[in-house]
């Protein structure tokens, strides 16, 4: 059994901050996340063409990794750290992504070595535990998986981190539906189960090779709510129902960390200020600096509490400044600096509630995000910690409550907006507080509308 | 700290809002008539239960189940997915419209024991290799809802397995989505593999990774921007357009 959080880690909301968390972690070259500084974390893909064979996998790699080295020090950061977030070749065959990790680190070093510069590596293998149309979350997929963390570990990776599925199945049903129960059940319940499992086995092997379990993020369905919500003009998702996903996505992914992971959480993991409020373990961030891979309607609000500061992904190839990792880390270093400098000059929080308020109207995510609110989001978590279910719905239930409340008067939302966030209250009231009941019964309502859903074999029911 | 927001940004969707709910612009919709109008309203509330209702009371007073289809079913329908291409309802009334729908025409053709004839058959698919289905199921949702039989091959399909369907099917048209650039190149090849057996059908194809410029570089190709442009496409074939037309229409940019 894991020991649930039911307390917060920070004493009140304005003590959170960027580049300082109230347990840093420490890599092999150097480089502390969340003591007192900010770090860029750059992450980048490989060419198309680059993944037909390993040898041009490697090779890809080699250079890019050697290009952001080679930025950092002719431009004076004393500091860099990089994500390598696996093509599927790299985790479905184990060796592939370990000898990646190798070649990179070893880089690394070098550059360590030579200049003092900062380092730190962080491998994402792909959550590749699925079987076409069916998730496959438990087998031999997941026994592939694990190989895959030993390999990059034992390759010299400092941060594991994954991106898990778990719960997926549901809300892609939930989502295009308005379904807010179905949104609880996919990630809130089904989600942390998934979470409990695989964060228990990555921080063993993380332990057995003297790595650090690093964290995971509800891309798989956070994120889904977020580009399905789009920009203000799109029609496919209120952005009210989008939040409330994105919400109820902070228990799950603090559910990794109460099973063993510590930080540094991932980059597009936008529940992150909400889960470091509980944790305090340090988190990576993305915002205005990932344009390159998603448009965003928070990117400067999103800095306020980062350790890390990520550009998500961008694929490696020329630009008119050096190819583009080397343009992507400049800037992402350069937006540390600044933040550093906030920090030396005793004008960290000033700089932060300036970006904060850049986008806290713009949009009900980045209001219900702004780290004020993500605070209370983490505080209605707690208060039921030990119920998976009921913590899940208490961040529904504090989002709405949010964006109901008087302070958010300044934010102005559409009639749709505020109907469909009526309608979720509603759905929310008539909401069993049974965990038992709900699991049970949602089991029975999925089993019948979902396909694709198999609870025995991915969860264990 | 705090700030006067409209100094510094905009909310378009707030400023561009219409006047009318979408409940009072869909109700002038409606037909006049009974059952239609009711059932109209219940296809636009989504629920199933009072579709079925509407129609059992249609046919107990002597309505054919497979006229209800074509004269009530798909008119109350097109309401919604008019309202969704002006803009005004989101994507969810869509689907659970569309699943409301949907169970109304298999009550009408378990009532009547014969199968209406469908405005056309289309294959979708996600390319190999890629798991992003998310937009392919919103396409097949809607092409379901505008009438279209559809054949959904599901995510991560291979190239001979879209062939197979295809010779299998005899659809009027392909759909493909991609969100990968290491995916998207599938595409050529199913392309290639159709203009091998003779076939050509337009394929229409779309997803995150995919872009117009791309998709003009094999012949079937017709770049889809956004998934209310598939059952757009398969109208205007159904219209008589040909390829070349139809590239003229979607290729917008
Ligand atoms: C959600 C998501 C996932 C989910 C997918 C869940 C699902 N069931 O679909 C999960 C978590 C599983 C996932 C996994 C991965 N992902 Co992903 N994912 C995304 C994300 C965040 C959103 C995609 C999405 O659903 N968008 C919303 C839908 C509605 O949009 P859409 O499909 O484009 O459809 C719209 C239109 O395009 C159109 N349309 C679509 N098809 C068609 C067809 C026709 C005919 C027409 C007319 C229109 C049309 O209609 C829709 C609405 O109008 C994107 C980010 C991005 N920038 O796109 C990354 C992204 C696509 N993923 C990416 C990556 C790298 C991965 C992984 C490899 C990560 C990993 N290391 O494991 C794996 C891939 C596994 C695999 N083999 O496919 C990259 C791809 C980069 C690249 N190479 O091009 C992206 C771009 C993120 C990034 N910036 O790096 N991902």
């Amino acid at each position: 059994m894991v020991k649930r959080y039911t307390d917060m880690a920070y004493k009140a909301a304005d003590d959170m901050i960027f580049g300082k968390s109230v347990y840093p972690v420490k890599a092999e070259l150097g480089l502390e996340v969340g003591a007192g500084y900010v770090t860029a974390e750059v992450n980048y893909a490989p060419r198309p063409e680059a993944g037909v064979s390993k040898e041009k996998l490697v090779s890809e790699y080699r250079r890019l990794t050697t290009d952001i080295m080679a930025r950092a020090v002719q431009v004076g950061f004393p500091a860099v750290s990089l994500e390598t977030e696996h093509v599927e070749q790299m985790t479905n065959n184990p060796t592939w992504g370990g000898e990646i990790a190798h070649v990179q680190k070893t880089i690394l070093e070098e550059y360590h070595e030579e200049y003092g510069i900062k380092c730190g590596l962080r491998h994402t293998p792909g959550d590749i535990r699925e079987d076409r149309d069916l998730l496959a979350l438990i087998g031999k997929k997941y026994d592939i998986l694990m190989e895959s963390f030993e390999a990059v570990a034992e390759g010299g990776a400092d941060f594991l981190s994954i991106e898990t599925m778990g719960g997926k199945e549901i809300l892609d049903y939930a989502i295009l539906r308005n379904d807010i129960p179905g949104l609880i059940y996919a990630i809130g319940c089904l989600g942390s189960m998934d979470m409990t499992m695989i964060w228990e086995d990555i921080r063993k092997i993380a332990d057995k090779k003297g790595r650090i379990a690093a964290g995971d993020t509800d891309c798989a369905q956070a994120n889904t709510a977020m580009f399905i919500a789009g920009g203000l003009l799109d029609k496919n998702l209120a952005h009210t129902i989008a939040i409330i996903a994105r919400a109820i996505s902070a228990p799950r992914t603090l559910a990794g960390y109460e099973a063993g992971a510590q930080g540094p959480g991932k980059d597009c993991g936008y529940e992150n200020t909400i889960v470091k409020s509980i944790t305090g373990c340090p988190i990576a961030q993305e915002g205005k600096t990932s344009t390159c891979a998603h448009s965003d309607v928070m990117g400067n609000l999103v800095m306020q509490c980062c350790d890390l500061w990520s550009n998500e992904s961008v694929e490696y190839h020329g630009e008119f400044g050096g190819t583009s990792v080397q343009c992507w880390s400049e800037t992402l270093n350069y937006d540390a600096a600044m933040l550093n400098v906030a920090t030396e000059t005793g004008n960290a929080k000033m700089l932060r509630d300036i970006l904060v308020l850049s986008d806290k109207y713009r949009d009900p995510q980045g209001f219900v995000l702004a780290y004020d609110n993500a605070y209370k989001v983490g505080q209605a978590i707690v208060k039921d910690g030990d119920d998976i279910f009921l913590r899940a719905k208490n961040a529904a239930v504090a989002s709405v409550d949010i964006l109901n409340s008087p302070e958010a008067k300044k934010l102005s939302m559409s009639k749709f907006e505020v109907n469909a966030l009526a309608d979720a209250k509603a759905a929310l009231d008539a909401m069993t507080d049974e965990a038992d009941t709900f699991m049970s019964d949602s089991l029975e309502k999925y089993k019948a509308e979902v396909a694709v859903f198999r609870p025995d074999a991915n969860y264990k029911f | 700290m705090d700030i006067d927001p409209t100094k510094i940004l905009i909310r378009y969707n707030v400023q561009k809002e219409k006047a009318q709910t979408p409940e009072q612009m869909a109700s002038e919709m409606y037909p006049s008539a009974e059952p239609a109008k009711t059932i109209s309203a219940a296809i636009f509330e989504g629920e199933e239960d009072d579709v079925i209702e509407g129609l059992e009371k249609a046919i107990e007073g002597g309505a054919d189940p497979i006229a209800l289809i074509d004269d009530v079913l798909m008119p109350g329908m097109k309401i919604v997915t008019d309202l969704y291409d002006q803009g005004v309802i989101f994507l969810p009334n869509v689907m659970m419209s569309a699943d409301a729908m949907l169970e109304g025409i298999e009550f009408c053709k378990e009532q009547s024991g014969s199968v209406p004839k469908p405005k056309g058959k289309i294959v979708c698919h996600v390319a190999e290799g890629d798991v992003h289905d998310i937009g392919k199921t919103i396409v097949a949702a809607l092409l379901r809802a505008a009438g279209y039989d559809v054949v959904d091959l599901g995510r991560d399909v291979p190239v001979d397995e879209v062939i197979a369907a295809v010779k299998k099917e005899s659809p009027m048209m392909l759909t493909g989505t991609a969100l990968m650039t290491t995916t998207m190149y599938a595409f050529k090849e199913v392309n290639d593999r159709l203009l091998e057996s003779g076939i050509k059908i337009p394929f229409q194809c779309g997803g995150g990774a995919v872009n117009q410029d791309f998709v003009t570089q094999y012949e079937l190709g017709v770049y889809g921007e956004e998934a209310a442009d598939a059952p757009k496409m398969a109208d205007a074939i159904l219209a008589g357009k040909g390829l070349a037309q139809l590239k003229d229409q979607f290729h917008k940019h």
